[in-house]
């Protein structure tokens, strides 16, 4: 156990993070103490201002300083000492002695002179003077001209409370110290240092990248100038403007899940109740809308039924529609989400155990009898469970609105607005933070429901045959009805298409190529960092999915039910609110990341992480742990058995994570458009910026190329799962 | 390919796992005490739930012990990861790769040591020999038979020399058929590599074909160690006496101490003299006596120790096996050579007899009386 290696290695180790340590916490220090040396200056030139010209007026200004700022003390000198005309005016005792003791040190002399030359001196030691401890500022009053000194006044200022918080600082920093090499050692000297180096890595990620930046939003709407209060709060809470907001997020929300389930719903019913044809194709269009960028669909209900709209304007002759708003928003967002009411309810479905229906079709109930009372209350916690699915991602929707609010509010755009906008931080991150709250409520019903043990017959595998639930109408009703949604949706992703080749759409409908050329130059750079930094991010968050996957299934360590709870919190975490913590927290020392490429990939990977780790879960579990233990048996170490046993094993799990994260990073909007720079920009971004300057056919040549880029990621990664699928089939197998 | 044999041994070992919801304590594995010569086969026998694996994995490195030490080959080797260790596993599951290839599964081992290529063919060509698999080298793991499999993870063990080969019911997959022929051939190959194996099973017909020793353990506690014939002629209990095979337990009352180590005691009346292993037993109280079913006997109502009434006959070909009713609950006798002799037949009214010789004293015991 302590060998040698171990030993040096443990040292070197501490070493580093000691530097590390001492670097980060002394950054902190110094910009603390520089922030409170630049207060004491604005003060001391403030007071310098309000000095009184007439002698018999100083006592009482005095006074008055004394009273109104305390910790401070003050001695005022008119002139300069050694010319003529100098007095000393008076102040506070123990600072005249300390004047009159010192007045010829080099430090004082150098003070006085700054101060003929009408700047604040701030001597560089602390002093002890009287009941203070504190730094002594030179403050020149400057004459009535303005252009030179009448005499200057010695202001003491306490830092008694700088000094405690530097107390705090290094006991953080020696805790920090102690805590990491307590960690460090253990995993260093324990059996499995491997597993432990990565524990202590995934955690330090996580703490860094989930927790860190959470906790700065929520301090800052807790802190206003440096101190405690409930201002933004109260400012939130009382104004009418970021209540409706979030009225409106919640309405939105209830109007898009709602319309979205019953959707999903007859989609899901039509594919697993029903002899319907062309299911497999049904399946594959409704999915569509998933994968598609974010503005793509806004783009195209604005082209047909905006002000300029080709339905509205060109072939109804409205000329006042208004798409803008709750109604339009609900249209779109149902189209963009119902897939996943879809998805969830058809899952759903196929679990449901069809001899139970079969048994009460065989009891002479009707269809509609059977699926009423049979079918129905089976699926209801199902149904629940897509409700709110998509109530969340509603509310956490941020392109749309962005684009197709009009002036109705919602909290994702005011909170961006807040941030960008206004420059108010602290109010941006109490709206985002406020979006959390249903969020996170829905977030938590929904793992109650699905935890509660409900009366659903799940028979594990999907039952071979499902009972045909639907009369010849019915299932004509419902043919007639998903021909509508489909061929809506052909009808916008058609608009897309051919909003490429318009010259001025709305306008001028003339045809024309010459928009692909110059989008793709004007796109070119915000497309090429798109690719790069989505690339560099997909591998990481892979691996990094698979490893923590691995940890979650295989080993043993304490903390690992936090570890666990962190990774999957940006899942629950609105990325308007995702984007504006990591401005909080790496736009300073000790980690500043802003305008680089890295908080983007960062981002990308820390955001996407649950949905990885998820699938890793669910095939590893799949996976006869003697495998792995067979490969240690034999004399692989951790590593070797990752790469060589683990990784080929959940190749189908892998692959979908990768190619997930990058469809999801090419893609993204909500988090990165507030960490996006010059240098980084994003693809999505230049395609909102596109349709505010009014080129749509600019932006439907960026959305189509985009749309063909994420569909050709999704067949690759297809044709990658099937090829391993072979595997799947034997793994089982024991 | 012999590597040198090793000795193995267990000083003081426990293990507790601790449920990480209910916080309840399992103790797997309790104060185990054992040593292995080197070369030599053992059985850890014993129901269901014992502890088998649990001791079986600390010893190949999957476990770390609460308590205690492990040796193999003179070295501590308790806290080191399997990797360290030169144990090889025949797991239960098998935990064959199925991404590789039958050859490929058997060469892992040796590449991780990275052994020259040719050396690796070589010798995989030759376990794949010994096992009998050499034409199904190119196949995947998932398109073979259970015996196969088997075969495989036994060729991917022994391929890399371990001195110590550990295997956990690597039978009970296969049909009653199959696993005779591997019992065989895994005694032959252990034999012939002089290797130190440690064997878990909870088939005592296993456990006894196969091994030199049997350790047999219940709810985490070894209960007696020693030679197949020890274990089942001289079990040191009840729950011993009964695991390892059929066997009738008469009470009696213990009257005296002989010098030559048997005991005087009274059944039914009735006063002899048998031999016991247990150490833990008074005179004066009582204890149980047990017989196996060939050492019975069938005499006419009144004859014998314990009157009856015979409720089934089996007959076995070989043997016959006569299930008599007594106020002991029900007995099994077995008379050999059946043929030309009188056997009572169904209902017929009997009396139970033993030669002295063949039984042995028992502690009473109240936890197993059931068993
Ligand atoms: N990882 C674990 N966590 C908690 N309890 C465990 C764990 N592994 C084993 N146990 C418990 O320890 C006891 C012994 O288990 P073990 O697997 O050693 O039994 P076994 O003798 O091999 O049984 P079987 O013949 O059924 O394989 C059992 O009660 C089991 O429930
Ligand atoms: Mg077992």
């Amino acid at each position: 156990m302590f060998t040698k290696k171990k030993i040096i290695a443990f040292c070197c180790a501490c070493l580093v993070f000691l530097a590390v340590d001492i670097w980060m916490f002394s950054t902190v220090k110094n910009s603390f103490a520089k922030t409170i040396a630049g207060v004491a200056v604005t003060l001391a030139k403030t007071i310098a201002s309000s000095a009184p010209g007439a002698d018999e007026s100083v006592p009482a200004w005095l006074d008055h300083l004394n009273t109104a700022y305390p910790g401070y003390s003050f001695f005022y000198c008119k002139g300069l000492p050694g010319e003529e005309g100098f007095r000393e005016m008076g102040g506070d005792s123990s600072l005249a002695a300390y004047w009159a003791q010192h007045q010829s040190d080099e430090v004082f002399v150098k003070g006085v002179e700054s101060a003929s030359y009408l700047e604040v001196y701030t001597a560089p030691e602390t002093m002890k003077i009287g009941a203070i401890t504190g730094s002594l500022l030179f403050v020149p009053i400057p004459a009535e001209t303005q252009d030179s000194a009448a005499g200057f006044l010695l202001m003491a200022a306490d830092s008694s409370a700088s000094r405690s918080f530097f107390s705090l600082v290094n006991a953080l920093a020696i805790i920090a110290f102690v805590l990491f090499a307590l960690a460090f050692g253990i995993a260093t000297f324990s059996r499995d240092p491997v597993t432990g180096y990565v524990v202590l890595a995934l955690f330090a990620i996580m703490l860094t990248f989930v927790a860190y930046p959470l906790f700065e939003a929520v301090r800052l709407t807790f802190i206003t100038n440096g101190r405690f209060t409930f201002d933004t709060w109260k400012t939130i809470l009382g104004n009418n403007q970021y209540l409706l907001a979030l009225w409106g997020s919640i309405k939105l929300g209830l109007c898009t899940a709602t319309l979205s389930t019953i959707i999903g719903f007859v989609f899901a019913f039509a594919v697993s109740r029903t002899s319907m044809k062309g299911k497999k194709f049904i399946s594959a269009l409704a999915t569509m809308p998933v994968i598609s960028p974010p503005f793509s669909l806004t783009l195209s209900i604005i082209l047909l039924f905006g002000n300029n709209g080709l339905i509205t304007k060109q072939i109804l002759g409205i000329t006042k529609s208004n798409i803008y708003g709750l109604g339009g928003l609900t249209l779109v967002q149902t189209v963009s989400m119902f897939p996943i009411a879809f998805m969830t309810l058809q899952g759903v479905l196929e679990a449901i155990d069809s001899t139970l229906e079969d048994a009460s079709l065989d009891l002479n109930a009707s269809r509609w009898q059977t699926f009423r009372s049979v079918t129905l209350p089976l699926a209801l916690p199902g149904v629940m469970s897509a409700w709110l699915l998509v109530f969340t991602s509603s509310l956490a929707d941020f392109a749309n609105p962005l684009l197709l609010a009009g002036s109705y509010r919602v909290l994702s755009v005011e909170a961006y607005i807040e941030v960008t906008g206004m420059n108010r931080l602290n109010n941006g991150s109490a709206l985002s933070l406020l979006l959390l709250v249903p969020t996170l409520t829905a977030f938590f019903v929904q793992r109650y429901l699905t935890n509660k043990k409900s009366y659903v017959v799940v028979t594990g595998k999907p039952s071979m045959r499902l009972s045909n639930l639907a009369s010849k109408g019915m299932q004509r009703f419902l043919s007639v009805f998903i021909g509508i949604v489909i061929a809506f949706i052909i009808l916008l992703y058609g608009t897309i298409f051919a909003g490429c080749f318009v010259k001025n759409w709305g306008i001028d409908y003339t045809f024309t190529l010459a928009n692909i050329p110059e989008a793709l130059t004007r796109g070119k750079d915000a497309m090429l960092s798109t690719l790069t930094l989505a690339g560099i991010a997909t591998p990481i968050a892979g691996i990094l999915a698979m490893v923590a996957a691995v940890l979650i299934v295989r080993k043993k360590f304490p903390g690992k039910r936090l570890l666990e709870a962190l990774i999957m919190t940006p899942y629950a975490i609105p990325g308007t609110l995702m984007g504006i913590s990591y401005i909080l927290a790496f736009n300073k020392p000790p980690i500043l990341l802003v305008g680089t490429g890295a908080i983007l990939v960062i981002n990308y990977v820390i955001r996407e992480l649950p949905v990885g780790v998820e699938g890793g879960v669910a095939a590893l579990r799949q996976i006869d742990p003697s495998i792995e233990e067979a490969a240690a048996d034999l004399g692989a170490d951790q590593p070797t058995i990752f790469k060589g046993i683990i990784l080929p094993l959940i190749r189908p799990a892998f692959i979908s994570s990768m190619s997930y994260t990058f469809v999801r990073s090419m893609t993204a909007v909500s988090a990165i458009i507030f960490l996006i720079s010059a240098r980084w920009y994003h693809i999505t971004i230049q395609i909102y910026n596109f349709s505010e300057n009014i080129r749509f056919g600019l932006a439907s040549v960026l959305s189509t190329a985009l749309i063909i880029i994420v569909l050709l990621v999704f067949g690759l990664m297809r044709l990658l799962v099937r090829q391993s699928e072979h595997l799947e089939k034997t793994v089982s197998i024991r | 390919m012999a590597a040198q044999s090793v000795p193995v041994k267990l000083e003081n070992v426990s293990k507790t796992f601790r449920d990480p919801k209910t916080k309840a304590e399992v103790h797997a594995v309790q104060n185990a005490n054992f040593e292995i010569q080197p070369g030599e086969l053992v059985t850890l026998l014993g129901p269901s739930g014992c502890g088998k694996t649990t001791t079986l994995r600390m010893i190949g490195g999957f476990e770390l012990p609460t308590q205690g030490k492990i040796f193999i080959g003179g070295n501590d080797v308790t806290y080191l990861p399997p990797n360290g260790r030169e144990t090889a596993t025949v797991f239960q599951s098998y935990g064959l790769f199925p991404h590789m290839s039958v050859e490929e599964n058997v060469a892992y081992g040796l590449k991780i040591r990275k052994l020259p290529k040719e050396e690796i063919e070589a010798r995989v060509k030759k376990t794949l020999e010994l096992v009998g698999l050499l034409d199904l080298a190119k196949r995947s793991p998932g398109r073979l038979s259970g015996g196969q499999q088997q075969r495989v993870a036994l060729a991917r063990s022994l391929v890399v020399e371990p001195q110590v080969l550990l295997l956990d019911e690597p039978l009970s997959n296969l049909d009653a058929l199959l696993r005779e022929q591997m019992r065989i051939e895994i005694r032959r190959i252990q034999k012939s590599l002089g290797i130190t194996a440690i064997y878990v099973t909870h088939d005592r017909i296993e456990a006894m074909s196969l091994s030199d020793r049997v350790i047999v353990m219940k709810d985490g506690i070894i209960r007696q160690i020693g030679t197949p014939n020890d274990i089942y002629e001289k079990p040191n209990s009840v729950f011993v006496a009964g695991f390892v095979g059929k066997v009738a337990f008469f009470p009696v009352s213990l009257d005296a101490f002989n010098p030559e180590g048997s005991f005087r005691c009274t059944l039914a009346g009735r006063r002899l003299n048998a031999g016991s292993k247990a150490d833990d037993i008074a005179i004066g109280g009582t204890a149980v006596l047990m017989a196996r079913p060939e050492s019975l006997s069938l005499l006419p109502p009144g004859e014998g120790y314990a009157d009856g009434t015979v409720s089934a006959r089996v007959y076995l070909g070989s043997s016959v096996e006569v299930y008599v009713k007594t106020q002991y609950g029900e007995i099994l006798v077995q008379v050999d050579d059946p043929a030309g002799k009188k056997i009572a037949g169904e209902g017929e009214a009997v009396s139970i007899d033993f030669d002295e010789r063949l039984v042995r004293i028992l502690p009473e015991s109240k936890e197993e009386k059931q068993s």
